[in-house]
């Protein structure tokens, strides 16, 4: 009755009122259905990425690599080999635990999902890997990247087949200490997310310089919040303080966002910035335009440019051709959990004997793209974690994946057995938490 | 030295920032008694409005950089203008009298669904213009270097400030407005037309809060969601303040700000914590905040 009286509002709020309805309809999260039909699947497999947000890009992409997975399965199928017929279901969590592990309970129940695969959010893999290792279902984690999950919380049904945050910052460490060499540099500090991803990737960067001896000041630590749109205070923290080298674990997005605003300032001509486990990320190297930084040095978990052999440009290409885009390394992150657990399913003879297939999984070798002549990753039996080697290099001049202008090149490559944890070092980190710390604290230089 | 004088710089550019958007925030409060919950909403829209129009000025090499400066400030007025009108006459106008509470929560319906609105019009991507903050240069201050666009927001922030204060104490419509805060049924027996000084109030504080987003826009990146983290900034800042008072908005400004940028160059785990911290000390000790004044209540 109250619109009658005012015709001309009561207009502007239906119309609002439908236009929020739209809006509510064409937000709703999709649920991927992919593979084999559910009569015919051999293995269903719950996958959780991010389908909408700030991280859709990386949720697309692994939706795409998990088809390239499937795509080269099917073909193996078809050329006589023995392979599981596999059925992979995808939602999206939202970047919520709580959503996440309802989403995982509702594959185990409505789906009979066998396997749990992907999450984007270090935060919310801890909620779904203790699910999985109530429910004794396998967890294959492809993105998130804490090295917690396999080291303090590893347990015998949880796995993971990217580089994590300790194998980055191992690698990240023997760059640093190369350039100090070079350079001499000795001021060091460290920006990263103020969540677990951001707090492990620090604890595991000075654990690493410890490890190799490297001798270093450490000039400050700043935590701006995820997804944080303004960071020209950290910026001018990180300046005040006359940082040579600031390594920072931000990713994405916020990433992309502190570059940008650093560039606006000073900070590149005098400081060097570091990101050793998603800053050559390919939607970073978009976003950078045609601003080669100086004093960037970048790696990620895959790279398009690198290793430059037939099976990683077969893979870029196949991404390529399906999507018309290139990918980032949540891609290849998704093909090699579908590719791990196809493997680990026909090295245990099925799905039932869930022992069989830990058994499998454990020093399981993959030939994946990411791998250079002459080695294949493989599943460290102790910590479940993928054992890979990784490229480090400076920001040049590409434009052989377009619509980037530049990528990384001045490659400085670290053997994958080099970047393994050392099994005193995962003993010491397990024993603390089982003596009620939550980690190792790190070493004081 | 060199960090007390860092401390004080960080502190005093982001209190502008803080009093740019809790401005809007409080005149609303202040006149209208809505807690305007979608105020960040009007914030993230004159952010995003702003940074398309500048990346498009910029992207296609339109002209001189001076004119990016124009279309910051039009893409807020422009935005605060439609967005408030409209909200103004079509949903708000039908509420009025009803309990405070209930504004909160009709405001807060209007926060989310103006998020997903955005998140249609704009996507999820983030959108960049940083030409207009980095065209400005910078100055040295001691071993300092400062952005001389941040000394700009700062000197902007005061004049706003100082505008809006003159506007309310040495107008007649500010006295007219005073008078509807004083009394709102004296006001309408004397004629005054209540209801359109609602409107320009309500249109005055949208296009404070798109203002504020659109001069951030260079120097953030403009993403999903900013609109949510600065309501509750702001919030803070009108509480500590003393809700509807634009001084109390100032000092409380001033004191979240400052507070912030020690905590993030002396001790960062305590970054968030003392945003809040001053907080719960100031209403511990005034509940009505530093410059809120205690109102009798008919109950």
């Amino acid at each position: 009755m109250e619109m009658l009286k005012h015709p001309v509002s009561g207009c502007i709020t239906i119309i609002v009122a439908t236009f929020a309805l739209f809006a509510a309809n064409t937000a709703q999260a999709e649920r991927f259905e992919l593979g084999a039909s559910a009569q015919n699947a051999d293995a269903v497999i719950g996958c959780l990425y991010p389908m909408t947000g700030r991280s859709a890009t990386y949720g697309r992409d692994s939706i795409s690599g998990i088809k390239i997975a499937l795509q080269d399965l099917e073909a193996e199928a078809k050329s006589g080999l023995d392979v599981p017929n596999l059925r992979v279901i995808a939602d999206d969590p939202r970047s919520k635990a709580s959503y996440a592990v309802r989403l995982a309970q509702d594959f185990i129940t409505n789906d009979n999902a066998k396997f749990f695969c992907g999450i984007v959010s270090s935060g919310v893999a801890h909620a779904v890997s203790d699910l999985a290792k109530n429910e004794k279902i396998i967890m294959v984690g492809t993105d998130h990247a804490s090295s917690r999950l396999s080291i303090e919380a590893g347990h015998d049904y949880y796995f993971r087949v990217t580089n994590d945050s300790w194998t980055s910052m191992a690698a990240g460490a023997r760059y640093l200490r190369d350039l100090q060499k070079e350079t001499g540099w000795k001021r060091l500090a460290f920006v990263g997310p103020d969540y677990d991803y951001g707090h492990v990737s620090w604890t595991d960067l000075q654990l690493a310089l410890d490890e190799l001896g490297v001798e270093y000041e450490t000039v400050g630590d700043l935590w701006p919040k995820l997804y944080e749109p303004d960071y020209s205070i950290y910026i001018n923290a990180l300046q005040s303080a006359k940082a040579d080298v600031v390594v920072t674990a931000l990713w994405g997005g916020d990433f992309i966002a502190f570059i940008k605003q650093a560039a606006s300032t000073r900070f590149f001509e005098t400081t060097r910035l570091a990101n050793f486990d998603t800053g050559a990320n390919y939607d970073v190297m978009m976003a950078l335009g045609d601003q080669p930084y100086p004093g960037l040095i970048l790696s990620a978990r895959h790279h398009n440019n690198w290793p430059d052999t037939g099976r990683n440009k077969r893979f870029v290409k196949q991404f390529h051709d399906m999507t018309g885009r290139y990918p980032t390394y949540a891609a290849e992150g998704a093909y090699t959990g579908i590719i791990a657990i196809a493997r680990a399913i026909e090295k245990a003879g099925g799905v039932d004997d869930d022992r069989a297939l830990i058994a499998a999984l454990e020093g399981l070798q993959l030939a994946l793209p990411e791998d250079p002549p002459g080695f294949a990753s493989y599943i460290d039996p102790e910590t479940h974690q993928i054992v890979q080697a990784q490229a480090v290099g400076t920001v040049v001049h590409n434009e052989d994946f377009p619509p980037s202008k530049l990528m990384v090149g001045n490659w400085a490559i670290y053997d994958a057995e080099d970047l393994k944890p050392s099994k005193e070092m995962v003993k010491r980190r397990r024993d603390a938490v089982a003596g009620g710390s939550e980690a190792v604290p790190p070493p004081t230089p | 030295m060199t960090s007390l004088l860092a401390v004080l710089i960080d502190g005093s550019i982001y209190a502008s920032w803080l009093f740019l958007v809790a401005a809007g925030l409080t005149v609303i409060y202040g006149v209208m008694r809505i807690l305007n919950m979608a105020h960040g909403s009007f914030y993230a829209i004159g952010a995003y409005s702003a940074a398309s129009l500048v990346g498009w000025y910029f992207n296609n090499g339109m002209g001189p950089a001076w004119v990016s400066y124009l279309l910051l400030v039009g893409a807020a007025l422009v935005a605060g203008l439609i967005v408030g009108v409209i909200v103004e006459r079509g949903l708000l106008r039908l509420m009025y009298g009803r309990d405070e509470i209930l504004m909160v929560i009709i405001t807060y319906a209007l926060l989310l669904i103006l998020e997903d609105g955005m998140k249609i019009v704009w996507g999820v991507s983030p959108y960049f213009a940083y030409q207009p903050y980095s065209e400005l240069g910078r100055t040295s201050l001691g071993l300092l270097k400062v952005s001389n666009y941040d000394v700009a927001l700062v000197g902007v922030s005061a004049l706003l400030g100082l505008g809006l204060w003159a506007w309310l104490e040495r107008t007649n419509q500010g006295k007219v407005l005073r008078a509807v805060i004083h009394d709102r049924e004296i006001a309408v027996a004397m004629g005054v037309n209540v209801k359109l000084m609602f409107t320009i109030t309500f249109v005055l504080g949208t296009t404070l809060g798109a203002l504020a987003g659109a001069l951030t826009a260079p120097a953030i990146s403009v993403v999903p969601g900013i609109g949510i983290e600065v309501i509750v900034l702001a919030f803070a800042v009108v509480v500590i303040g003393g809700l509807g008072s634009i001084g109390g908005a100032a000092v409380g400004a001033l004191l979240v700000g400052l507070s912030r940028a020690a905590a993030v160059h002396y001790a960062p785990e305590f970054e968030l914590f003392v945003i809040y911290g001053v907080m719960s000390l100031v209403l511990a000790f005034r509940p009505e905040g530093l410059f809120g004044r205690t109102l009798a209540r008919k109950i």
